[in-house]
């Protein structure tokens, strides 16, 4: 278990590395332009320009600024912001907003997460009934219809008749985060419903839930004590991913709503050509992607006894 | 009869004010930016686009302002004047200025020699990246040569060096004096009468050494509303990078207690929100004092008068910015191969005039300003009201008179069928000569995904098929992901652009300068159409004589009105040859408690969205109200 561990760690590591490198090498691919805003296109003289790109270290060969890049990294330094935030470091351009963006997150995975696999396993169990033509139309109409559509709707509804502001505001935070949690919070649910009534019906045909009902196992006792255990495996491999992800923010709802989260950063900094803040970001999700991974790992060995890992009987 | 007309008078005033009875003035203004146009700086000497300086200029004072009607006023400088015909400018600054931080603790006076420190900034490479250097190169004495030295500096003892610099060697080689705490004098390049306009500009604001001394000099080009000092009107409460800023009044304001001069808002917060449909959205819900309209909305609205705001509907002002058709006279394919056809197709004066006379625009309009699109008419190059004759006289309509073209009429009056059939038929038989092959393609780039953008190139397109005719030319809409300049001008990949110039001060060559051949300063030969690279001698000889024209006319310092008529002769002469065509004004329809005409309306430089003065009434102005407003300025 040990050595399989540092093996996934190391190789988390290499992956990681690899993706930062790909990128930051993608990037240097642009033209120099790139580095400019608009308005200093127009009043930089080509010599300004250049002064500017040879003072940053942008005119060095790729490989070499890599290799800066890198020692800097090495170092915790991941340079000052040039258009997002201009001169202020990476690091707090990202710390200021992914505390907003978990906590978002969080709520509404955890609101997702109780709704969504309470409603697929009343689908499962009543199969066919009204509570399952329910969800299921609720599960198409929520992956039917435009995601921007239905936060509309959330939004119309929302500030209109129930009188919620309609921004995000730091002022009113628990007030504004109603309805971006709720947006959030109605395609998860959409998932889980969907998944868990998928697993809860595929268990149920099952030939040891024959056997239970065989031994005269109520079916509420089939349902909680077998048939959801085995169901939310599949399930709960996703969720530390799921859940270190709600640091990423969603780019739809946190525009909508203006949350002055992590969602639109990323895009930001790509279309303003921020190089800083894009492979501050790139380092996150790429870290936080293989964590998530190897926790999913980690916890359907801990809740499947039928999986184990390392040795040569590894099945993961 | 007296008696009854004053009876008449006093009912309808009565009535008048018993309808605004509920009405009231609004303290505090809910108003928005759209996301992709956030504060990138706190520095107000690193700002140079319009979304920062829209924010910095109500944190810190520059020497002058503008007021509603354009003129400039007052702001940290109380006068302002020159005695040797515009060679050197002095500046008597107010006494009793402070600086303050974002608690409103006093920290220090406001002096002469801040602006010293701030030109400082600006021209040290080490401290300011170049940014912002272009116009006090080309207005202040010793300017280029203070940064040169800076940039050595960088070169040959390090960054740290130039950062160190202090005032010295800066009084030594750059033409700004601080000859005592409140007086400021410039020495221009040339004696120059539109000097004191460039001072509304940001790159001319004051930096206070107490402040330097504070934070140091990383510290200021990392500034933030909690670090930087306030002489404004406003300081920043809150700012969420977003989501939303808050202003609140500056109690050390030196006008503080001018509350009719200089009426604030007690609060103002800026929400970012994601589009203008989101605006309207927030507009219905209270959440905010005005929203532009997005064409779907405003014609949703136009179209249904029992809609809640059919009655609102209101015409803003035009914005600062003149609106040209740009040719590309090197345009090359995706290859890197030139585009021959269209090439020597542009470079054929018949041809390009047939853009000036032959194409009603009123369709085109139509999708900028649904309602009335003859609002949004431009026959000029340069911007309405960017310089004045001495008799009142906008040097923009000496040039629309010159055309023989006026505003004053219900159609495009630009378009001439007689003569653009003249043209066409002239154009056909030159160019084929010319060996080019009809239909011309004309390469037309807009950003994908965006639907109004699209609804005018198709809106274009059909004009020209309609106008002139697919057998002669015809429109490709091709799209840009991000960055018009970066993917398709570098490229030289369109065949025309439609741009849009807002001038940095108030004198024409602002405008004239940018379309000279063979400068360096010339930002749309040399970035868009690509003059300098033209083999054609007509054209060559057509653009020299343009450029001789606007130097000519730029050379005249000692009389204005002159100049001014010169400069107008030079921009006819580009009119005529159509090496490039006027097109719109942006002139958009809103909903909103703010009446626009008491704000800064300036043609030039970054003080349009000082909140300063605004009239607001809680209830939403009519369209009554607001024609009202636009005949009283008129």
């Amino acid at each position: 278990m040990a050595k399989y561990l540092i093996k996934r760690l190391l190789q988390s590591v290499i992956t990681i590395l690899l993706i930062v490198s790909a990128v930051f090498l993608l990037m240097r691919l642009m033209p120099t332009d790139y580095y400019f805003s608009e308005d200093e296109l127009m009043k930089l003289t080509e010599e300004q320009k250049n002064a500017r790109l040879e003072a940053e270290g942008l005119l060095d060969p790729p490989l070499v600024q890599l290799g800066n890049f890198l020692v800097r990294l090495a170092r915790f330094d991941l340079g000052t912001s040039r258009r997002i935030q201009m001169n202020k470091p990476v690091v707090d351009v990202i710390g200021s907003r992914f505390e907003i963006s978990m906590r978002i997150g969080l709520i509404a995975l955890g609101i997702a997460l109780v709704v969504g696999v309470v409603m697929g396993v009343l689908q499962a169990r009543f199969k066919d009934r009204t509570i399952d033509h329910i969800g299921t139309g609720y599960t198409v109409f929520v992956n039917a219809v435009p995601h921007l559509v239905s936060y509309s709707l959330v939004l119309v509804f929302g500030a209109r008749l129930l009188g919620l502001p309609s921004l995000y505001s730091v002022r009113k935070v628990q007030e504004s985060s109603v309805l971006p949690i709720v947006c959030l919070a109605l395609t998860s649910i959409a998932g889980y419903m969907l998944w868990t009534r998928r697993y809860m019906v595929d268990e149920l045909n099952k030939d040891y839930i024959r056997l239970a009902k065989l031994k005269g196992l109520n079916s509420r006792q089939i349902m909680f004590r077998h048939v959801l255990k085995n169901a939310f495996v599949p399930l709960a491999q996703y969720l530390p991913y799921s859940i270190l992800m709600t640091v990423g923010g969603s780019l739809l709802v946190e525009k909508f709503f203006s949350v002055p989260g992590m969602g639109p950063l990323l895009t930001d900094a790509i279309s303003r050509y921020d190089t800083n803040v894009v492979q501050g970001c790139v380092l996150l999700y790429a870290t936080l992607g293989v964590l998530g991974v190897l926790l999913g790992d980690l916890l359907m060995v801990l809740i499947d006894p039928r999986i184990t890992l390392g040795g040569k009987e590894e099945t993961r | 009869m007296k008696k009854l007309i004053s009876l008449l008078l006093s009912l309808a005033m009565l009535l008048s004010v018993a309808s605004m009875a509920g009405a009231a003035e609004i303290t505090e203004l809910h108003t928005y930016e759209t996301q992709a146009r956030e504060v990138e700086t706190w520095n107000v000497l690193k700002s140079q686009k319009a979304t920062d300086n829209n924010v910095m200029v109500n944190l810190v004072d520059g020497l002058l302002t503008n007021n509603n009607k354009g003129e400039l006023i007052p702001a940290a400088a109380k006068e302002w004047y020159t005695e040797d015909g515009g060679a050197t400018w002095t500046f008597k600054l107010n006494e009793g200025m402070v600086w303050c931080d974002q608690a409103g603790n006093v920290k220090a006076p406001v002096k002469a020699s801040d602006w010293l420190w701030g030109m400082e900034w600006v021209l040290n490479f080490a401290k300011n990246d170049a940014t912002n250097t272009s116009m006090p190169f080309q207005m202040v004495k010793g300017a280029q040569e203070y940064y040169n030295y800076t940039k050595e500096l960088c070169d040959t003892e390090g960054v740290e060096a130039a950062k160190a610099l202090e005032l010295e060697k800066f009084s030594e080689m750059v033409g700004v004096k601080a000859v005592d705490d409140t007086t400021l004098v410039y020495t221009a390049t040339y004696p120059m009468s539109y000097f004191p306009t460039v001072c509304t500009y940001t790159c001319f604001y004051p930096l206070s050494d107490g402040l330097l001394a504070e934070i140091g000099v990383d510290g200021y080009r990392a500034a933030e509303p909690a670090t930087i000092w306030y002489s404004g009107p406003y300081i920043m409460e809150s700012f969420i990078a977003g989501n939303e800023k808050v202003f609140v009044q500056n109690p050390n304001y030196f006008y503080a207690s001018d509350t009719e001069g200089h009426k604030r808002f007690e609060r103002i917060i800026i929400k970012m929100i994601e589009s203008q449909d989101v605006a309207y959205q927030l507009f219905q819900t209270g959440e905010l004092d005005h929203c532009t309209l997005s064409p779907s909305n405003l014609t949703t609205i136009y179209n249904n008068p029992s809609n809640e705001f059919h009655k609102n509907l209101v015409e803003a002002r035009p914005t600062k910015y003149s609106y040209q058709i740009h040719f590309n006279f090197d345009k090359l394919f995706e290859d890197g191969t030139p585009d021959e056809n269209w090439n020597k197709a542009v470079a054929n004066e018949a041809f390009r005039q047939l853009w000036y006379y032959g194409l009603d625009l009123t369709e085109y309009l139509r999708t900028l300003n649904a309602i009335n699109p003859l609002a949004c008419v431009n026959y000029a190059y340069s911007a309405n009201r960017v310089a004045v004759k001495s008799d009142g006289t906008d040097y923009a309509a000496l040039v629309v008179a010159g055309q023989g073209l006026s505003y004053d009429s219900d159609t495009f009056m630009r378009y001439n069928p007689d003569k653009a059939a003249e043209l066409k038929a002239k154009a056909i038989e030159e160019l084929t000569a010319a060996g080019v092959t009809f239909p011309i393609s004309v390469d037309y780039y807009i950003a994908g995904g965006n639907q109004t953008q699209l609804d005018s190139a198709n809106a274009l397109k059909q004009t020209i098929s309609d106008y002139i005719g697919d057998d002669f030319m015809a429109l490709n809409i091709l799209t840009y992901v991000s960055s018009l300049s970066k993917e398709v001008a570098a490229a030289h990949k369109a065949s025309i652009y439609i741009n849009g110039w807002g001038a940095d001060f108030g004198d024409p060559i602002n405008f004239l300068s940018q379309e000279t051949y063979g400068e360096d300063g010339a930002y749309y030969t040399n970035t868009y159409s690509f003059a300098n690279n033209a083999t054609d001698e007509q054209l060559i000889a057509t653009y020299k004589e343009f450029t001789e024209l606007t130097n000519a006319a730029h050379a005249i310092t000692d009389d204005n009105d002159a100049r001014y008529d010169a400069f107008a002769k030079a921009e006819l002469y580009m009119m005529e040859h159509a090496l490039c065509v006027p097109i719109y004004y942006d002139v958009q329809w809103e909903l909103t408690c703010v009446n626009d005409y008491t704000k800064v309306y300036t043609p030039y430089g970054s003080q349009t969205y000082r909140y300063i003065n605004w009239e607001t009434n809680s209830d939403i102005y009519t369209t009554e109200d607001y024609a009202a407003f636009a005949a009283a300025a008129q």
